[in-house]
């Protein structure tokens, strides 16, 4: 894989904050009173058990459920009216769990519409030759339908997409989910990359060693609350998380 | 010889319409995962317009059916505007809001031009073809062209254009074509309004070949109906095939089984409809997730 990666938009010095955000889904609570940030260039995670709460809370960020919080914004832009079609104007990249890649379309259009808000002109194709320098893969299957892909190909397919748009945050539910432990480490090294280029991270992840591998800083969720949060480094010597998340 | 030659060129002009018909039907479900039955309803009004254009103002053909298609593409918009707030909330009441919009513009027709219905001249008049010892009448040609034209404009639109595309992801994964900044709302109004304007194509396409009347939506309608389900619901390949298919099953049930044509027709369209249940290129399906 190569290493290159286009630069983020020189206005990368945007925090996402969030403050008492809660999703209610009928009667049931799903997200319950979450506040965090994450720092310009920072990367953090979100770790927890399936049904914790971990994608309602990528899903509350963006709009796609009705949400509640006190504090919605992403530097001075406040977003608790943000509707998610207007997310991406602010900078911040969608990367949904199991991929959504537009499975009849070619694995070209799937990336100019990562680009749709800026329309398409002679900065999105070259935007587009980046996102193949980096993934050479999809390069080569440009023309073929998304859905023909592997779930490898269409994780990065799914993240090409979000880069289209430059954003200065990437929100990434799940990546390495239904993959193979190479296809993991693969993953990792994506993220760390992305990270390596300036982007802010915010990470859902089932899977705390890679969460551990790719941030700074997690949140551990449980029943949509946050129940832990520090540093990796002090997660990962915490006995509970090794239990519960590390299988140690 | 000559009688299957023009039989089988009335089924294709008529094919083309069902084609129109069908395509409107299949825009509509793709983008939004919803039928719109108030479709045929539509295509009457795009065949009264056009036809009062014609006959009343005198004004010609072609330009009588652009105004009948701006007018019900307008027509499409209030409709999807007036869903729009039940959308992602309750499918079923959209429906049935589509089957009583139907219904209230089959009673506005009554009321502006009378329950009795008019016989359209054709726009042609140049005399028919004669090929091969058979008659050809030169409108059924035009039919076929025009219809053509539009199959052709509409891919291209679809394929080839940013708005196209986004309006085909947006019929793939709503959420993920959100997220990449498309309104999707406005996509299903372009969808809406585009499948207005071919159902008025259409209309004021069949106007000539049939009878214009208040209920007329309900036959074309079917056809065009069945035209979709037989092609895959939501094909764009398929509503062409299906069309075309259906079109030349009435033509020529109609020149053997005379008053059992229709039976015939949706005798043959149910073998085929068991025999493959998605259809001929049904095997997409729209994702409401």
């Amino acid at each position: 894989m190569s290493t290159t990666l286009s630069q983020p938009s020189s206005r990368v010095s945007a925090a996402l904050q969030v403050e008492d955000l809660c999703v209610r889904y009928g009667g049931v609570q799903a997200v319950r009173s979450v506040s965090f940030t994450v720092e310009p260039g920072e990367a953090v995670g979100i770790i927890g058990a399936n049904g914790a709460g971990k994608t309602s809370t990528l899903r509350a960020l963006m709009g796609l459920v009705p949400r509640t919080a006190s504090t919605l914004s992403f530097g001075e832009s406040d977003l608790r009216r943000t509707p998610a079609r207007n997310m991406v104007r602010h900078g911040i990249g969608y990367v949904p769990e199991g991929r959504h890649v537009f499975s009849g379309l070619s694995v070209e259009k799937n990336l100019m519409l990562g680009a749709y808000s800026k329309g398409w002109g002679r900065s999105q194709k070259l935007e587009l030759d980046g996102i193949y320098e980096q993934f050479p893969v999809l390069g080569e299957m440009r023309q073929r339908p998304a859905g023909a892909l592997s779930g490898g190909q269409q994780q990065m397919l799914a993240i090409g997409r979000a880069l289209m748009s430059k954003p200065d945050l990437i929100l990434l539910d799940e990546p390495s989910m239904g993959l193979s432990p190479k296809l993991v480490d693969d993953t990792l090294a994506i993220l760390l990359n992305l990270c390596g280029a300036g982007l802010s991270l915010l990470l859902v992840e089932q899977n705390a060693e890679l969460a551990f591998g790719a941030t700074s800083r997690c949140l551990v969720v449980e029943s949509g609350e946050v129940v832990t949060e520090g540093s990796t480094k002090e997660l990962r010597a915490d006995p509970q998380v090794r239990r519960s998340y590390l299988g140690i | 010889m000559q009688v299957f030659l023009q039989t089988l060129v009335g089924g294709l002009s008529l094919g083309a319409v069902y084609a129109l018909v069908a395509l409107g039907f299949a825009l509509v479900y793709r983008t939004m995962g919803l039928v719109n039955f108030a479709h045929a309803d539509v295509l009457m009004i795009g065949a009264y317009v056009a036809s009062t254009f014609t006959m009343s103002e005198h004004l010609p053909f072609a330009v009588a059916v652009v105004a009948a298609m701006v007018i019900t593409g307008l027509i499409g918009l209030v409709i999807e505007r007036m869903l729009r707030p039940l959308e992602g909330k309750d499918f079923d009441l959209m429906l049935i809001g589509t089957i009583g919009f139907g219904i209230v513009l089959e009673a506005l027709a009554t009321l502006i031009w009378g329950a009795t219905g008019r016989a359209v001249p054709s726009p042609v008049d140049t005399p028919p073809l004669h090929l091969l010892g058979a008659s050809i009448p030169t409108y059924d040609l035009v039919v076929v062209g025009v219809a053509i034209v539009a199959m052709i404009a509409l891919t291209l639109f679809l394929e080839r254009t940013r708005r196209g595309i986004a309006m085909q992801a947006v019929a793939m994964d709503y959420d993920a074509a959100s997220a990449a900044g498309i309104n999707v709302g406005r996509s299903n109004a372009i969808a809406f309004s585009i499948g207005a304007g071919l159902a008025a194509l259409a209309g004021a396409l069949v106007g000539p070949l049939l009878y214009v009347s208040p209920s007329m939506g309900g036959s074309i309608g079917i056809d065009g109906f069945a035209a979709a389900i037989l092609g895959g619901f939501g094909s764009i390949p398929g509503a062409v095939i299906g069309g075309v298919v259906i079109g030349l099953l009435s033509s020529f049930s109609a020149g053997h089984f005379h008053g059992y044509s229709d039976l015939v027709t949706f005798l043959v369209f149910a073998v085929l409809v068991m025999i493959r249940p998605t259809g001929l290129f049904g095997e997409r399906t729209v994702s409401r997730a």
